[in-house]
């Protein structure tokens, strides 16, 4: 497909995706007939990135690129658009940050940070001011991932935790590389998407969901670059055992739903990058109530060996140290909790209860324990503390389906 | 078998970690350069970058689960008890929940109980409730005087808070009150199974409109009343809807909705709530704050904390100041007071609202400034809250109060504020203050009635009347409506036919044609229809239903008059369901009237 196509198209898009009265447009559907035969097609800008994906799952196809040629002929017409109206979406510029100014911020932040030292990383004003200087480099709004690793630096530098911030550190040390490197290969361009988006002009490599059946089990706010400033829900894929997060900005909008819910999924996308890989769906049924077999579904896919769930999630973090944040389903074989939340498997392997963050759910699911519930299954964002690996928990269910969100 | 990935073969961790702690300049454990296998004169940014990646190299290859790492076993198992409790005595001292040395639910004297119904904060009223059904059911050492007393108690309670646990209890009372709580009971079964239904649908799209959103309100406030009774489809609706993934409820009714579920105590809620907490602001966080500090769950308190350390804008501070001092943290306590000393009119009702949670003898003084507000509702407040307090100083106050006002809605919320405070001193063990209500009571004369009618006129009266109600049965309103004026006009001074007139309009719903005749009715003969239970509720649902109606149409500030007359009544013998949204909508509306609080009294 054409890149100068897309360019015209994204234009128009951020220009429809104007402040007005009538509202924002944050998606267009159109229904595309070609050799008489009709596809929907859709097409939004999400994070700056142009999506478009027709209902046969082509997203260069002709249907797409019919849409494209039509959205890019209104944009040719200029007299279409209201004078004096700012784009929301054009806000964001699509043009890539001056990328080796992003790479020197990142540099400053790394040299500040580790000048000063964690302890007193939080009092520092040349750390505040290295952190500042990332976000105005940066395209705005600030990319998911970026603003990821702003959340994620500030919460560890606060609870000093010089290990975790270590690694969030590498991981923007890695970007700054790719960013730098003249030849860009495989490995750096993906690093590049999974921070600050895919460039304009470039088609990255989704893979299409058609027709599962998924169940939210959790979600959460998580900190970028203001405090809860993404909600972030995991989905759970009933056939694959896939698990995914589907992210929403504060203030945007992602597929409706209580959690939990098993949602059909008709048509959905899955972005390459780090654990668990993003989803957006795109077409989908909401069901608000889980069916008992969806239940016992997640019991059967749920991990049950820690060995290999700790080297799926090291895996992870060494490919993104910063951006990784695998979740999991477990189903332990016994759970120790008189002295200490201890999830065992069959083969000895222990599991321990992450208890920085997120204390309350900690709090609730040991009164929960302690009054006698026995969790099937246990679902929760993995982490690690002293060298183990950890689980922060989320929610959990009982061997008669009774689920609890924490 | 681990790789190390610097130019040495084995750098110290015990160092590494040290340079990031404490920063590459720091050379307490050696040359950082050296350490890391640098040049001397290496620049800071390439020793910043070796740093890191060998501490996340050495840190995710040490990953394991082989082994547990001592501090990721240390747990926070228990909650942390809340700091230094306030109130030393034995209602300070006494625990809701079984953990401390005093608990509600070992306790065996019903007197003792009903005391800590009437005085107790939320919690401890709430374990005293269920401290009580246990010892109906039990009947075994119980006094049958006590009996009797725990019965009526709980027949006659108002208490709003409290609303599920005195439905559960009074359903299984002997009797007429037993059988009225059943019935009631099926009625929230019917409309809890319809919403399921609707929730269905909703989520089917079959359904435009959000079906909780559209129940009138006292509906909506008898649904929401017993939460940890709804399916699990309707409380994640519910979630659903407070975390804004609804799709299509607006956040002006998010806020109604949080507004509703104010006495919730469900735990399912929790997690949604925590949510809001987290990342909404105003208003809406407010309301959810309020609800989440009545719920008594660990994951409440850290939430509300968290909030408070961040939030700076004063609404949010006040409610979450308030909903903190329900968990027992006072550490609002020198905001709430400073507000109230300022007097910021858009503060005072919040403020005191938190006053009650976060409130001791200290405070009384500073609260009783407000017993003389001018506006109504701040006044009812401001007793509520020296209620909660229960500083037996504040007696003569109050009973001076309730000789001058003629608010009726001051007068019962006085005579509550008394009791409580009576029943708190009987706890701590203070001389019981004796409340001679005949001497108190210094109310106003029922207004004079006319010249003593004539016979004929009686006879006439009497005549129009039932036939008013002859018509009524044969379901010809405007014949009957006719006739009662008639009986009216003939008895100057007689309430009886515009009581009928106003029942009549208000059993068709034309909650517009009823207000008048109640409002005639009112003020002839008021506290006729307020000690009646029938008249109170159907006089007090016409004036909601009829804000409903004019809210809809958009004019808020006549639906916020009708509310603000409404509630300046004694609406103690209205259901609690109906007083709860009719508190809701007058907070929702915005400011109380000051106009036109007399027009109903």
């Amino acid at each position: 497909m054409s890149t100068r196509l897309r360019d015209a198209a994204i234009r128009h898009l951020r220009a429809q995706g104007a402040v007005s009265p009538e509202g924002l447009v944050h998606r267009l559907t159109m229904d595309i007939e070609v050799d008489g035969r009709v596809e929907m097609v859709t097409l939004s800008l999400r994070d700056g990135e142009l999506q478009c994906v027709s209902s046969d799952g082509q997203n260069d196809g002709r249907h797409v690129i019919c849409a494209l040629e039509w959205v890019a002929g209104l944009e040719q017409r200029a007299d279409s658009l209201q004078p004096g109206v700012e784009a929301v979406i054009g806000r964001r510029s699509l043009e890539p940050p001056q990328q080796s100014e992003l790479a020197d911020a990142l540099d400053e932040l790394l040299i500040a940070v580790t000048r000063v030292g964690i302890d007193k990383a939080r009092y520092a004003p040349s750390v505040d001011a290295a952190l500042e200087g990332v976000v105005e480099v940066a395209a705005e709004p600030t990319p998911p991932g970026l603003g990821r690793f702003i959340g994620r630096l500030r919460q560890e530098v606060l609870s000093g935790q010089p290990r975790r911030a270590a690694r969030i550190l590498e991981g923007a040390a890695r970007l700054a590389d790719a960013l730098r490197v003249e030849s860009r290969t495989e490995a750096s361009e993906e690093r590049i998407r999974a921070w600050l988006g895919a460039r304009p002009g470039s088609v990255p490599e989704l893979e299409l969901l058609y027709d599962r059946t998924m169940v939210e089990v959790a979600r959460e706010w998580l900190a970028g670059t203001t405090r809860a400033s993404v909600e972030r829900r995991y989905l759970i894929d009933l056939t694959a055992g896939a698990i995914y997060r589907e992210d929403r900005p504060s203030q945007a909008t992602a597929s409706l739903g209580p959690c939990p819910r098993q949602i059909h999924v008709g048509l959905a996308e899955v972005e390459p990058g780090p654990a668990p890989q993003r989803i957006r769906v795109l077409q989908y049924e909401v069901r608000p109530e889980v069916s008992a077999e969806s239940w016992e579904r997640l019991h059967q896919i749920a991990r049950r060996s820690f060995a290999q769930l700790t080297e799926t999630y090291r895996r992870a973090v060494q490919i993104y140290p910063t951006l990784a944040e695998p979740f999991a389903l477990i189903a332990p074989y016994r759970i120790e909790h008189d002295d200490g939340f201890i999830a065992i498997d069959s083969e000895g392997h222990r599991l321990a209860l992450e208890r920085t963050e997120r204390r309350g759910s900690v709090l609730a699911f040991y009164e929960l324990l302690n009054e006698g519930i026995e969790p099937t299954w246990l679902a929760g964002r993995l982490t690690d503390a002293g060298s183990t690996l950890c689980i922060s928990p989320f929610a959990f269910a009982t061997r008669n389906h009774d689920y609890t969100r924490l | 078998m681990k790789k190390r990935v610097t130019n040495r073969t084995e750098p110290n961790w015990t160092a590494l970690e040290h340079f990031l702690r404490e920063g590459i300049a720091s050379t307490e454990y050696g040359d950082p350069r050296e350490e890391l296998g640098r040049a001397p004169d290496a620049e800071d940014r390439e020793v910043a970058r070796e740093l890191v990646r060998a501490a996340a190299t050495f840190d995710i290859e040490e990953i394991g689960t082989e082994s547990l790492h001592p501090e990721a076993v240390r747990h926070p198992s228990v909650r942390p008890l809340p700091e230094g409790a306030a109130d030393p005595s034995f209602l300070g001292r006494l625990s809701a929940t079984g953990t401390g040395d005093m608990s509600v639910d070992q306790i065996d004297d019903v007197p003792t109980i009903l005391a800590v119904l009437r005085a107790g904060s939320r919690k401890q009223r709430r374990a005293a409730l269920e401290r009580l059904g246990e010892r109906l059911r039990e009947r075994r050492g119980v006094p049958n005087e006590a009996l009797r007393a725990a019965t009526q108690t709980i027949t006659e309670l108002r208490d709003v808070e409290l609303g599920h646990e005195l439905a559960r209890l009074r359903a299984e009372l002997p009797g007429a009150p037993g059988r009225k709580a059943r019935s009631e009971d099926e009625r929230w079964k019917r409309l809890a199974a319809e919403t399921k239904e609707a929730v269905r649908s909703f989520w089917d799209g079959l359904l435009d409109v959000e079906p909780i959103h559209v129940l009138p309100g006292d509906q909506r406030a008898l649904l929401l009343m017993r939460t940890p009774e709804l399916p699990a489809m309707v409380l994640h609706h519910i979630n659903a809807i407070i975390e804004g993934s609804d799709g299509c409820v607006p956040r002006e009714s998010r806020v109604g909705l949080l507004a509703s579920l104010r006495y919730a105590t469900d735990r399912r809620l929790v997690p949604a709530l925590v949510a809001v907490i987290e990342s909404a602001r105003g208003e809406l966080l407010a309301e959810a704050a309020r609800v989440l500090g009545g719920i008594d769950d660990p994951r409440a308190h850290p939430a509300l904390v968290e909030r408070f350390e961040r939030s700076i804008v004063s609404e949010e501070r006040v409610a979450l100041a308030g909903a903190l001092g329900l968990h027992g943290d006072c550490r609002g306590l020198p905001e709430v007071r400073s507000l109230l000393q300022q007097e910021q009119p858009s503060s005072i009702l919040h403020a005191l609202e938190a006053m009650e949670s976060l409130g001791s003898s200290e405070n009384s003084e500073l609260v009783v400034r407000f017993l003389d507000h001018s506006d109504i509702g701040i006044a009812v407040q401001a007793v509520r809250t020296l209620a909660r307090i229960s500083d037996g100083r504040v007696l003569d106050e109050l009973g001076e109060r309730y000789n001058t006002t003629s608010v009726p809605a001051l007068r019962a919320a006085i005579e509550d504020a008394l009791s409580a405070i009576a029943a708190r001193m009987e706890l701590r063990g203070e001389e019981v203050a004796e409340i001679d209500w005949s001497e108190v009571g210094n109310k106003p004369a029922p207004r004079k009635k006319g010249a003593r009618d004539s016979l004929p006129a009686i006879v006439l009266g009497w005549r129009d009347y039932f036939m008013g109600r002859l018509w009524l049965l044969l379901g010809r309103i405007n014949w009957a409506v006719a006739r009662f004026e008639s009986a009216a006009r003939r008895r100057a001074g007689w309430v009886v036919p515009l009581i009928g007139i106003g029942m009549a309009f208000a059993r068709g719903e034309q909650y517009a044609l009823a207000l008048p005749a109640f409002r005639r009715a009112i003020e002839l003969d008021r506290p006729r229809i307020e000690r009646n239970p029938i008249l109170v509720r159907a006089m007090a649902k016409s004036f909601l239903h009829r804000a409903e109606q004019v809210e809809r149409e958009g004019r808020d500030d006549i639906a916020r008059g009708l509310v603000g007359e409404v509630l300046t009544l004694d609406l103690r013998r209205a259901p609690g369901t109906v007083r709860f949204e009719l508190k809701r909508k007058h907070d929702v509306l915005g400011k109380p009237e000051h106009d036109d609080v007399h027009s109903a009294a």
